[in-house]
């Protein structure tokens, strides 16, 4: 510092510009290719969400059943320490519900208000999903599609993302609100 | 308080304080334009209102006294010359010095309590610009600050603790189990690791419990902490009512949980109103009956067992069992035939239920047939149980007992529909055993005999909507008996699986409507075992003979009902709205009676709230205007006011109004409870 001929001012500044834009171009290329979804089963179909949602994915531990509570809360568990619900969702999407076996997981996501144990017949683990092969959800199609957002064709199958932002938000998930 | 009505509140004043101050220095100037009187009077009447309404007594009292001196004046029996000028100034910089200290969320430069005290006697007293604080001598120079949250979090990770002391007690028992398994040799080996084992457990045990006990007494708060503000209230409350009251508090160091306490303050509130207003009477009334003219209310506070027992105790009229059943019957709160059946010990727990008041007109102090009702549903919040005695012309007394805390509870693990339930044993009587042979038939439920009072009996796995396995045959059946004010109810489980120190956590926001449960603890086994609310059952119970609402009634119900609230702060009507709001009324406002008037016509409400005085037409004269259109005959008229005289009662009364709410004594609930007594 201090040395006049070395530091110039303007040189790093453009400098400075130059490595931000790059960076922010970055990132939306790389956005733009693929969402980081975790995958699993529901009522025998694909399922996704966004990873930053999940909190973690944990095989189905004993669930204690709660009196007087809308169906779809299965039963509560201990998360370390936090007593935590699990949920059935099926239902909500309109999807028939298969016994849930030894494959079945907990997905635990955390909505604004509550984190919750969403039931799932298997997980799948991250997968980056590319939003090339995404299509919106067609209006009218017949299906319940109040919690998704569309689906990802994919050559092993199609998955589909759920729109977890109304899902968690939906009052039927809150006891004594359905 | 919420900061915002502060805010509101703070800029409000700031506008009358200006007019205050102005109207005041052309005062001085000209001592004989007393027509400036009135608008001064309606600046420190509003902000008297106002600061009510948020619950600061200090500006209260201040402009009080203010407007005291003003109506003075403008009745001509004070000079108005400068010493009083300056007298009402130096009211209103003191309000302005607090209120600015509020905005800043500091302490005002001033010793409000001590200018409080000489300005209501009208003493100038000490100079409000600065005055050097005396060094005040470091006397808690051994302790340190910490976070409330921090506490919390402390006792939270202690009931983590005490969890995993429970799961290595139950290894040591299937260590136990294993060592039956192997052969001698090997077997001797396991018990003597398994007796070392066993007494490190008890160890960590010991060390758990002291560290818990250490950890909740960081929480714990004397009761002194929230009685100081009771002696104020009672004495404010006796002479608003005319009474000689001599008031005792016993045992204000007895400490409790922070969170029992804060539950425990509104409870004491209150039950002290109802001393003061139901049970000691008026002075020439006891000496008429040979008692002292001086009543004595005791709020006295002692340890038993594990719990808190707070007594409150009037030496007022005490409560008439007769008298409370004819109430309770003519508001339809009990059968008359019912009433027959009912002890007179059971007739005082009648006060208890919704709906009873013995009182004839709502008014702000107390009968406004809510009170008992909802101290009953705080004491059932903080897990504790209440029981009333009294001698009719001698005395009152109502006994809350409390636990000490609501983190760790003392509970009976029972085995119900599949589940493990765990029952605070605050609500549990007995365990007793029934054979079917036992069970009796009445009405539609069946009854069985302890101690050989008939007890209604319930399935538990029944009432919490689980499957049930009642087998048939004449095996006896496990049933606990469960106490809750003065009834009993027993039901059955399968099991009871016995007494246990249980960790209570709470359910989260997915439960917070939850039915039959309290929260949930963690059993040894690490699997979560539910608490019940054992007031739920009950109220369950009763439902079972409860008829169905009508279709017309569930229609009414689901219809948002419409309130005007009329007033010219803007810090009251903010609050009425937001706190009418947050209920699921709909609310419209109006500043003054004119505009409540044009706006009533508009469209029908189902409730009017309004304040008295307000430029234009006032409270009362808008009320009978109310009153005599057809529109609103019939509808109801809420009063709040800061004006507290009788005689102002009688006027909103005589007007049309069906309840009176004092600005002083203005909370959140109180504005409720008369609005859905009212209204629904």
């Amino acid at each position: 510092m201090g040395d006049d001929n070395s530091y110039d001012i303007r040189t790093i500044l453009t400098q400075m510009r130059e490595e931000y834009w790059q960076a922010l171009a970055e990132e939306e290329s790389e956005a733009k290719e693929t969402l980081e979804c975790l995958v699993f089963t529901l009522g025998g179909k694909r399922y996704a969400f966004e990873t930053h949602y999940a909190s973690e994915v944990i095989r189905i531990p004993k669930l204690v059943r709660v009196p007087a509570v809308q169906s779809l809360i299965r039963g509560i568990f201990n998360l370390r320490g936090e007593i935590t619900a699990a949920i059935d969702i099926r239902p909500m999407l309109g999807l028939p519900q298969p016994e849930i076996g030894p494959t079945g997981r907990i997905l635990v996501v955390r909505g604004d208000n509550f984190a919750t144990g969403i039931l799932a017949e298997a997980a799948h683990g991250v997968q980056g999903l590319c939003f090339d092969d995404f299509e919106p959800v067609a209006a009218g199609s017949g299906i319940k599609t109040q919690f998704l957002r569309g689906h990802f064709s994919l050559e092993e199958g199609s998955v589909i993302l759920l729109d977890m932002e109304a899902l968690l938000a939906d009052p039927e998930l809150v006891a004594g609100e359905a | 308080m919420a900061n915002r009505y502060l805010e509101i509140f703070c800029r409000e004043a700031e506008e009358h304080l200006a007019s205050l101050q102005s109207g005041l220095l052309v005062l001085e100037k000209n001592p004989a334009r007393t027509d400036l009187l009135h608008e001064l009077l309606r600046n420190a009447h509003t902000l008297k209102g106002s600061a009510r309404m948020v619950g600061l007594a200090d500006i209260s009292a201040i402009t009080h006294t203010m407007e005291e001196q003003l109506k003075g004046m403008e009745r001509g029996e004070r000079k108005v010359d400068a010493p009083a000028i300056d007298l009402l100034l130096r009211g209103a910089d003191a309000v302005a010095l607090i209120t600015s200290a509020l905005m800043r969320g500091t302490t005002p430069e001033l010793d409000v309590e001590r200018f409080v005290a000489e300005y209501e006697r009208g003493e100038l007293g000490q100079h409000i610009s600065a005055e050097p604080k005396e060094a005040q001598p470091e006397a808690h120079a051994d302790t340190v600050r910490a976070d409330v949250k921090t506490l919390d979090h402390l006792v939270n990770l202690v009931g983590e603790l005490i969890i995993n002391k429970k799961r290595l007690e139950a290894k040591l028992e299937r260590l136990k189990e294993i060592g039956y398994a192997l052969p001698d040799q090997h077997a001797a080996e396991l018990a003597t690791f398994r007796g070392e084992l066993e007494e490190d457990v008890l160890y960590l045990d010991y060390l758990i419990q002291e560290l818990h006990g250490k950890a909740m007494g960081l929480r714990m708060l004397p009761l002194r902490t929230i009685s100081d503000g009771l002696e104020r209230l009672v004495r404010d409350l006796a002479q608003q009512l005319g009474r000689e009251v001599q008031f005792q508090i016993v045992g204000q160091a007895i400490e409790m949980d922070r969170v029992l306490l804060e539950g425990l303050k509104p409870i004491l509130i209150h039950l002290l109103t109802n001393a003061l207003s139901h049970g000691i009477e008026a002075p020439d009334a006891r000496a008429a009956a040979g008692k002292p003219r001086r009543g004595t209310v005791l709020l006295s506070a002692r340890h038993q067992g594990n719990s808190v027992l707070v007594e409150v105790r009037d030496d007022g009229r005490g409560m008439d069992p007769a008298g409370i059943k004819a109430a309770a019957v003519a508001r339809g709160v009990l059968d008359p035939r019912e009433a027959d059946a009912i002890s007179d010990e059971e007739a005082l727990y009648l006060t208890f239920r919704p709906g009873f008041s013995t009182a004839e007109i709502v008014t702000d102090v107390s009968g406004r047939g809510v009170g008992m009702d909802v101290v009953k549903k705080n004491i059932e919040r903080v897990k504790g149980s209440v029981t009333l005695s009294s001698e009719p012309g001698s005395y009152t007394q109502v006994t809350l007992q409390l636990p000490l805390t609501l983190s760790v509870l003392d509970a009976l693990i029972v085995a119900c529909g599949g589940e493990t339930f765990a029952i605070p044993t605050t609500y549990l009587q007995e365990i007793v055993k029934v054979r079917a042979g036992e069970i009796d038939t009445l009405g539609s439920g069946e009854v069985i005999k302890v101690r050989g009072a008939t007890t209604p009996l319930y399935s538990l796995p029944g009432m919490l909507g689980l499957p049930e396995r009642r087998d048939a045959g004449d095996a006896p059946l496990s049933a606990v008996v469960l106490k809750h004010c003065d009834q009993r109810i027993a039901c059955i489980v399968e099991a009871h699986l016995g007494y246990s120190e249980v960790v209570v956590k709470g359910l989260g926001k997915q439960f917070r409507n939850v039915r039959f449960l309290f929260g949930a603890t963690i059993l040894g086994d690490g699997n979560p075992a539910l608490i019940l609310n054992v007031p739920d059952l009950f109220e369950a119970g009763r439902g079972v003979q409860r008829a169905p609402l009508s279709a017309e009634e569930v229609q009414a119900a689901q219809r948002r009902l419409k309130v005007l609230v009329v007033d010219d702060s803007i810090t009251t009507r903010t609050m009425e709205q937001s706190i009418l709001v947050s209920q699921g009324y709909q609310v419209v406002t109006a500043v003054s009676g004119e505009d409540a008037l044009e706006k009533s016509a508009q469209e029908q409400f189902d409730l009017v709230i309004s304040d008295v005085e307000m430029p234009g037409i006032n409270g009362f004269e808008l009320t009978r205007a109310l009153r005599s259109t057809d529109q609103y005959r019939e509808i109801p008229v809420i009063i709040v006011s800061s004006l507290s005289r009788d005689e102002d009662k009688r006027q909103a009364l005589q007007a049309g109004a069906q309840a009176y709410i004092v600005k002083g004594a203005f909370d959140q609930g109180l504005l409720l409870e008369t609005v859905q007594m009212l209204i629904g």
